[in-house]
């Protein structure tokens, strides 16, 4: 059942990305909503939960995307199961440990990302840090920290975290 | 502030860092291998995936028209009026260019020239925008069901609008001209000077490689060549806006402003070019060529 609802997830994810979010996106960089699923998979579900979203998320995404399938399975690999080391150590989850969080996963895979792709001699790391990088992991952080304060108090999501994980 | 138990089990703990230590290993000693088979598993997947995604366009392309149609109507009569000007200066130029073009198939018939073959090119719609934020690409409607290849050339009856890079069974990823990483073989249509045009990171595109004596200045044309890739020769590609040279260099560069603007754009063609090599050939070996 999960696993549907993950899937199911991942599927509504693309449309949104590929479609709304371009709308929305300030000097070309939109938010990553995928990074997003996967952290907070990882947060909550644990390293392999936060590793397999991961894999999934950045295989699905990159097929939609002219970027390498490989980077993004990795580096979204990574950052769920990096999400899921974290979820360990944090006892009080509040708001602004998420938006902290997201920004650091934000930074990290966006680095790793522009580590590893080969990007055109104009896109130097300096370029990736200033356009995509640094407004991303905001973006992210913002949308992730807005989306778990509306979720923490508009819905029972107490419930939900217990029901998840059990 | 909510307490949370974040706690797993230990095994996953230890399946996940085995499990991660593997596939990074993978990544990193079998790139392109990985990158065909999830290529080529994905591609069922993207034709599921394709449906929400082509729903939400459809959505979203229906409060757009409204939107155009009815709500945005503001400025419509002097646009209008504007446009019949542009009309009537085009007819009077269209009536030059028949002229002109009934001479050249004179010509070409006294010289016997052979003509430029014309590849089939299929309609597609633009469905959505690439989900990262490091290429400049475009979702199409339509993949490898419908004889989409990748380095396919994709334009509209402006100009060029990139190439395919990407395939699933029912969509394809098309790398903007806008974008660094493309690369397109064009040529000033004055000068005859060719070169190669790449995307630049402010979003216009740069023709490169231009010889220092060459003559090319602003305002000139810039079109496909021909010599590579999916593009027949003469689509429009752009305008030169700025000569660069810079002094020791081999050669000058040109700024371009691209004729298509890719933002903008809601169908294209698909230039079906048969001599590309699949993804499977680009990735294996190399054919030995039979002695006669």
């Amino acid at each position: 059942m999960r696993t549907l609802v993950i899937a199911g997830l991942i599927a509504g994810l693309i449309p949104i990305q590929s479609v709304l979010l371009p709308h929305v996106a300030v000097w070309g960089v939109m938010p990553d909503l995928g990074l997003i699923v996967v952290c907070l998979a990882g947060f909550f579900g644990g390293e392999l939960e936060g590793l397999l979203v991961g894999l999934a998320v950045g295989w699905i995404m990159g097929l939609f995307s002219a970027a390498d399938l490989t980077v993004g399975m990795a580096t979204k690999g990574i950052v769920g199961y990096l999400a899921g080391v974290a979820g360990r150590h944090i006892v009080y989850m509040t708001p602004v440990v998420l938006v902290l969080g997201l920004l650091a996963a934000s930074c990290v895979s966006s680095l790793l990302t522009a580590l590893v792709l080969t990007l055109n001699e104009q896109q130097d790391l300096w370029w990736a840090l200033k356009t995509v990088v640094l407004p991303q992991a905001v973006f992210d952080g913002a949308v992730g920290g807005a989306f778990y304060w509306l979720a923490w108090s508009r819905l029972n999501i107490e419930r939900f975290v217990s029901e998840y994980r059990t | 502030m909510r307490m949370v138990n974040f706690r797993t089990p230990y095994n996953a703990g230890r399946l996940a860092l085995a499990l991660a230590v593997v596939l990074l290993l993978g990544f990193f000693l079998l790139p392109n291998q990985l990158q065909s088979v999830f290529q080529e598993v994905g591609s069922p997947i993207g034709w599921v995936v394709s449906w929400p995604l082509r729903a939400v366009s459809g959505i979203q392309g229906g409060v757009a028209d409204f939107w155009s149609s009815f709500v945005a109507l503001q400025g419509a009569q002097e646009e209008n009026l504007e446009l019949r000007k542009e009309l009537e200066q085009l007819k009077g130029q269209n009536s030059q260019l028949r002229e002109a073009a009934a001479a050249t198939a004179r010509l070409t018939a006294l010289l016997e020239f052979k003509g430029q073959e014309m590849f089939p090119m299929v309609a597609a719609q633009v469905i959505g925008r690439d989900t990262g934020n490091w290429y400049r690409a475009i979702i199409l409607n339509k993949g490898e069901s419908d004889g989409f290849r990748p380095d396919m050339g994709v334009v509209t009856p402006a100009g060029v609008v990139g190439r395919i890079v990407k395939t699933t069974a029912a969509t394809s990823v098309v790398l903007l001209v806008t974008d660094p990483n493309n690369a397109i073989a064009g040529l000033v249509q004055r000068t005859r000077d060719e070169g190669i045009i790449e995307g630049t990171t402010s979003g216009l595109a740069r023709l490169k490689y231009i010889p220092l004596l060459s003559t090319a200045r602003a305002g000139d044309r810039v079109v496909t060549s021909g010599l590579v890739g999916g593009f027949p020769r003469g689509l429009s590609i752009g305008t030169i806006t700025r000569i660069d040279k810079s002094e020791g260099a081999l050669f000058q560069s040109a700024e371009l402003i691209p004729e298509v603007d890719a933002g903008l754009v809601e169908e294209v063609l698909v230039i079906q070019s048969p001599n590309l090599q699949t993804e499977s050939e680009r990735s294996g070996t190399p054919k030995v060529k039979r002695k006669p």
